[in-house]
């Protein structure tokens, strides 16, 4: 399985964007008609201060149903999933489960992924982390591993191969 | 020989009309045994309606009659006087709920109008077999019960002692005043709040008709409207209270003076173990913590009680005990009040993290001269004045995940202290206000905001998402929808503004009073609009912030108005009871007393006669009519008027067979 069958699908598929659609539309009925715009989700949005991401407009937006205009933007991609907007907003809307649909819709619609985030996936498929384990530098400029600190290995898949086919088979649903 | 029935079929507008084929069901209720009449017309609660019923009993010589309406919520109460007026007994009445039970709950109107059919049929043949009743006569009792001392309670008081009742105010701490005095002023006149609370405190403590129970907590209420027993528990103050004059020297002796944190001052200052909570206490009188006292709680404090030593009045006594009073009172009038939602639950605003992130009521102690501060705006962290100080609106408040409600005090009380802090501090302090929407909508709130507004603040519309604590200041990103960008505010006193909830205790204390709660917790009212003061349960009314968050004025307002309510039972000699309560079939019932042991009133005694049998028999001035007895007798000697087996069977049996 290589990356591009995950990120570009090519052609536009229909029954996946029928799906997507309906699941925004339920996201529009559920949390976003509730947000009264106080924007605690950008005050705190990690993807705000350099990415320029507000939650609390895409909420608006999908509000007016402008969704064209988002999943033509790369300001969706932004987003970090830390989900902090989640966790913290007083009304329990989720601007990060909408970004995540908005970018289940991109994909579906054949748009192009941003490069960065191909490089991400790339990392995912080949070793399961968004990133290799690194070592720190402490102040004192000693280099630390996980074992020095006593944190417990992280763990790897097992069989690379059967891995990525079983992470291909979810992602025909969610990138 | 069965009563002679009439059936009446309001439409409700369009309500019931709607969705029932009123004329059909008209017709139908005079095909069924013993209707003699059966009419319909728009509004049946009307006078022409009434007029109508009226008439009707008189013309066709009617027994019973069977209205087919709303809920007997709604008006069994104004029915029974029209047919009592048409001259029937006022019980011979029977309400087919064809609204709530049928119209407003279905779509489809011809099964809608069948099921109104099965509902009428039923009552028909209930209606059938009622009896007249007569209600019997509660003597009243003329005096009163306050629950709590806050600004509410002490209004409820003082308006039932100066319509000449008898009033018990009772108060949990050691003084009355309440959230009240522990403000500094108060918005928007900016009147001083201990300025124009004191005299309505000493005024209330003076009162002849008026008898002060505090540090006492009230633990039982039995009994009903008119006659309520009531039991009070007054807890031990270790201070005699007629010989403290409260001079104070047994505060400034004690051992652990400025050592014990201060609740009256939301923890930013310390008092001693022995303590006035604050200088106009009323009573002015001392009380000893027994949680902290080293006396009550080692038995030995250093060589010897210092605060026993520096009283001359020797008022001390450590050897003082809870007491338990029973008061009898024919209403009641809970004011219980409010606490404040413990910001710490929000980990994100820092509180509890950081010594400089208080809450509204710290600030308020902050400014007040008689505070921790003597007045002066002190980081509590260092000491030092705050060059800038930032609110943070709506801290809980309107949260799907801690409080759903607005808080209806937060944004009032934040802008007047911006008010205070500029006249304080002066025009150079920095103050940022962090608001969702400011709510200013009583009277005069408007303008207030307008003057603030003019006052050199920064308005920040938004919520800020975190507090950082940054060495010595804090830092709070907040974006600002009015100008679509995050600002990092650098400030030095954090203020949130803290959802306000029902009282901790307010659960247990429901079951105490048998009031019911709504869904948020605080006290229920019987009607939102029109009975906003009552509660469910006869003779007990509710003020103030225990009811739901209310700022001052709406707080007396509504006291004046819960003793208002009050005034109306205890200005009455007796009061009719309803009739609906439990009778003994006496040849059926073998004494086995099961409904004595159920009956939550105590209305059940066991009767013995010569002969050496005994039954059970009702006290009707305690009967409620709850019912309990009858379910619980094995024998079905024991009976509702006017729901006896005889009655509903038949009744249960025609709706189903129908």
């Amino acid at each position: 399985m290589s990356i591009t069958d995950l990120t570009s699908m090519g052609e536009p598929q229909t029954e996946q964007r029928k799906e997507i659609n309906e699941r925004l539309r339920r996201l529009q009925d559920e949390i976003s008609d509730y947000c009264y715009q106080c924007a605690k989700c950008t005050s705190g949005c990690e993807a705000h201060k350099l990415l320029e991401l507000e939650p609390h407009k895409i909420v608006a937006l999908l509000k007016r149903g402008l969704i064209d205009e988002m999943i033509n933007s790369e300001i969706i991609w932004t987003c970090m999933s830390c989900f902090k907007c989640r966790e913290r907003c007083p009304q329990k809307v989720a601007p990060v489960e909408i970004l995540f649909a908005l970018k289940n819709l991109a994909v579906a619609s054949g748009k192009q992924i941003p490069g960065n985030y191909t490089a991400m996936l790339q990392s995912v498929l080949s070793i399961g982390l968004l990133q290799d384990v690194k070592s720190i530098t402490t102040k004192d400029n000693k280099t630390k591993t996980r074992t020095d600190l006593g944190l417990p290995e992280i763990s790897k898949p097992a069989d690379p191969t059967k891995f990525q086919m079983m992470l291909s088979k979810i992602a025909v649903e969610k990138v | 020989m069965d009563n002679k029935i009439g059936v009446f079929v309001c439409h409700c507008g369009i309500n019931i009309a709607s969705t029932v084929n009123v004329k059909d069901l008209v017709d139908y209720a005079k095909t069924l045994d013993g209707v003699a009449v059966s009419k319909d017309y728009k509004y049946m609660c009307s006078d022409v309606g009434a007029n109508l019923i009226k008439d009707s009993i008189k013309k066709n010589k009617l027994d019973g009659v069977v209205i087919a309406c709303c809920s007997p919520r709604m008006h069994e109460h104004t029915f029974r006087g029209v047919v009592e007026a048409g001259g029937i007994n006022a019980f011979n009445l029977e309400i087919a709920n064809i609204r709530e039970q049928c119209s407003w709950v279905h779509e489809d109107k011809y099964r809608a109008t069948e099921k109104a059919k099965a509902l009428v049929c039923g009552a028909v043949a209930k209606a059938k077999l009622l009896e007249p009743l007569e209600p019997s006569k509660i003597k009243v009792n003329p005096t009163a019960l306050v629950i709590g001392g806050g600004i509410a309670g002490i209004q409820s008081a003082l308006d039932l002692a100066e319509e000449g009742h008898k009033v018990y105010l009772v108060e949990k701490s050691p003084t009355i005043g309440g959230r009240m005095a522990q403000l500094d002023k108060t918005f928007p006149t900016l009147d001083c709040s201990s300025c124009i609370l004191t005299p309505k405190m000493m005024e209330v403590a003076n009162h002849s008709n008026v008898e002060l129970l505090t540090y006492s907590e009230v633990t039982g209420v039995e009994g009903s409207i008119g006659n309520y027993t009531v039991k009070v528990n007054k807890k031990a103050r270790y201070v005699d209270l007629d010989k403290c004059t409260g001079c104070g020297d047994c505060v400034e002796a004690c051992r652990l003076k400025g050592r014990i944190i201060s609740e009256f001052d939301e923890g930013l200052g310390k008092r001693s173990a022995v303590y006035i909570p604050f200088p106009q206490a009323v009573p002015l009188k001392c009380t000893i913590d027994k949680d902290t006292c080293l006396m009550l709680t080692r038995g030995k404090c250093g060589t010897g009680p210092l605060c026993v030593e520096a009283c001359d009045a020797g008022a001390i006594d450590f050897k003082q005990k809870d007491e338990e009073v029973e008061l009898n009172v024919g209403a009641i009038v809970v004011a219980t009040g409010y606490d404040v939602l413990d910001p710490s639950a929000m980990h994100e605003y820092g509180y509890g993290r950081s010594d400089d992130v208080i809450t509204t009521l710290g600030m308020e102690r902050l400014i007040n001269s008689s505070g921790p501060t003597s007045g002066e705006i002190l980081r509590p962290s260092n000491g030092e004045k705050p060059k800038s100080i930032t609110y943070i609106l709506c801290v809980g408040s309107r949260d799907e995940t801690e409080c759903t409600w607005c808080c209806r005090i937060g944004c009032m009380s934040a802008l007047k202290h911006v008010y205070l802090l500029k006249e304080k501090l002066g025009d150079d302090v920095e103050i940022n206000v962090c608001y969702t929407d400011i709510r200013s909508f009583g009277k005069g709130y408007e303008e207030f905001y307008r003057k603030i507004r003019g006052m050199k603040t920064n308005f920040f519309r938004g919520r800020p998402s975190e507090v950082r604590n940054a060495g010595d200041h804090m830092t709070i990103d907040i974006f600002d929808t009015t100008t679509n960008k995050l600002f990092e505010i650098k400030t030095d006193l954090v203020v949130l503004v803290p959802a306000l909830v029902p009282r901790a205790d307010s659960d247990e204390f429901a079951r105490i009073l048998r009031i019911s709660q709504s869904a948020d917790g605080f006290y229920l009212e019987a009607h939102p609009k029109l009975r906003p003061m009552d509660t469910f349960t006869g003779g007990t009314f509710i003020a103030g912030c225990c009811q739901g968050p209310k700022d001052i004025q709406d707080s007396v307002a509504q006291a004046s108005g819960a003793a208002a309510r009050a005034a109306n039972i205890l200005s009455k000699k007796e009061l009719e009871s309803e009739p609906l309560i439990s009778c003994v079939d006496e040849d059926l019932c073998s004494g086995c007393s099961t409904c004595i042991a159920i009956c939550p009133y105590n209305a059940i005694e066991l009767d013995t006669e010569k002969d050496g049998k005994s039954h059970a028999k009702v006290n009707e001035a305690l009967c409620m009519g709850c019912g309990a007895c009858v379910v619980s007798c094995p024998s079905g000697a024991m009976q509702q008027k006017g729901f006896k087996d005889k009655q509903i069977k038949p009744m249960i049996e025609e709706t189903v067979k129908k």
